[in-house]
């Protein structure tokens, strides 16, 4: 087969169009809007607890967080149906299994904790999630996981007067994250 | 040196190609919405997609989504490669200009 370098350019032209048109749907169904969503909850949690102090992290339990599982479920709903990636039924079965193991260990391991160590254990469990998620699927998931889970622990053991600031920055990660995802990826 | 490939050439297999090997390896696109993004009506999207289909460059899963029939398309490992190849043949052409 034989063609011109006219019509290989207007083909690859055509190829180009397509991808970018991809691209944008792509970006639109990167999961932004959870990093959004659960950054920006957290960032609340966080100066509602510096500038109100500890007791309205109980408003970060009993409203915002269930809340935001709602509102979860709700973008899973929407936001599915163009692109689909098959999920690994082993991968959630691992994951699940952590997520439960990890709700019961602090119950065998230790009594209660006070408010800054249960948020991080919290925190911690869910940047687990996205740092195994990365590992299979998506590697910004393992890179904001790890740059949180460090930027968490490091305010625990070295400034914990830093403490729920470190929660803000954590917050404002993810939602940054979310908007590198949704607009500058490629 | 790469060679181009006739059945992938075809402008609107050529787009077809070009979408799904956009999406991550497994990953499937939904037939309606393919039609949309690349304006081919039902029946000749169906046409394209059967003849990459035969080729070996695509498979299609139809299944039930909320009790609604549902066509999902993805580009096999082979259909990647015959389309990256396809796709340097013609930087090449143009790179010999």
């Amino acid at each position: 087969m034989n063609i011109s370098p006219e019509e290989a350019a207007r083909a690859l032209g055509e190829i180009e169009a397509s991808r970018a048109a991809m691209r944008t749907v792509i970006r639109s169904n990167r999961g932004h809007y959870f990093l959004w969503l659960w950054g920006g909850l957290w960032a609340v949690a966080a100066l509602l607890v510096e500038f109100k102090g500890l007791h309205s992290l109980l408003i970060f339990r009993n409203w915002l967080m269930p809340a935001g599982i709602v509102v979860t479920f709700l973008i899973l709903l929407c936001t599915q149906g163009k692109i689909r990636s098959p999920l690994n039924k082993r991968f959630i079965g691992v994951l699940a299994t952590t997520v439960i193991f990890a709700f019961i260990w602090p119950l065998v391991l230790r009594g209660p904790g006070n408010a800054r160590n249960d948020f991080a254990y919290g925190a911690l469990m869910a940047m687990f999630c996205y740092i195994v998620a990365g590992i299979w699927f998506d590697v910004y998931l393992l890179r904001v996981g790890l740059l949180v889970s460090a930027i968490l622990l490091a305010s625990l053991f070295f400034f914990p007067a830093l403490f729920w600031w470190s929660v803000v920055l954590s917050g404002v990660t993810l939602i940054g994250t979310g908007f590198y995802v949704r607009y500058f990826w490629r | 040196m790469d060679e181009l490939d006739a059945t992938i050439h075809q402008p609107a297999r050529l787009q077809i190609m070009a979408a799904l090997c956009q999406l991550k390896p497994l990953s499937q696109v939904d037939f309606t919405f393919l039609k949309t993004k690349l304006a081919l009506t039902d029946g000749n999207l169906g046409a394209h997609l059967l003849t990459l289909e035969e080729k070996g460059c695509i498979a299609v899963e139809k299944t039930f989504v909320a009790r609604r029939p549902k066509t999902f398309v993805s580009a096999t490992a082979a259909g990647r490669r015959a389309f990256e190849a396809h796709a340097a043949a013609l930087k090449a052409i143009l790179k010999s200009k």
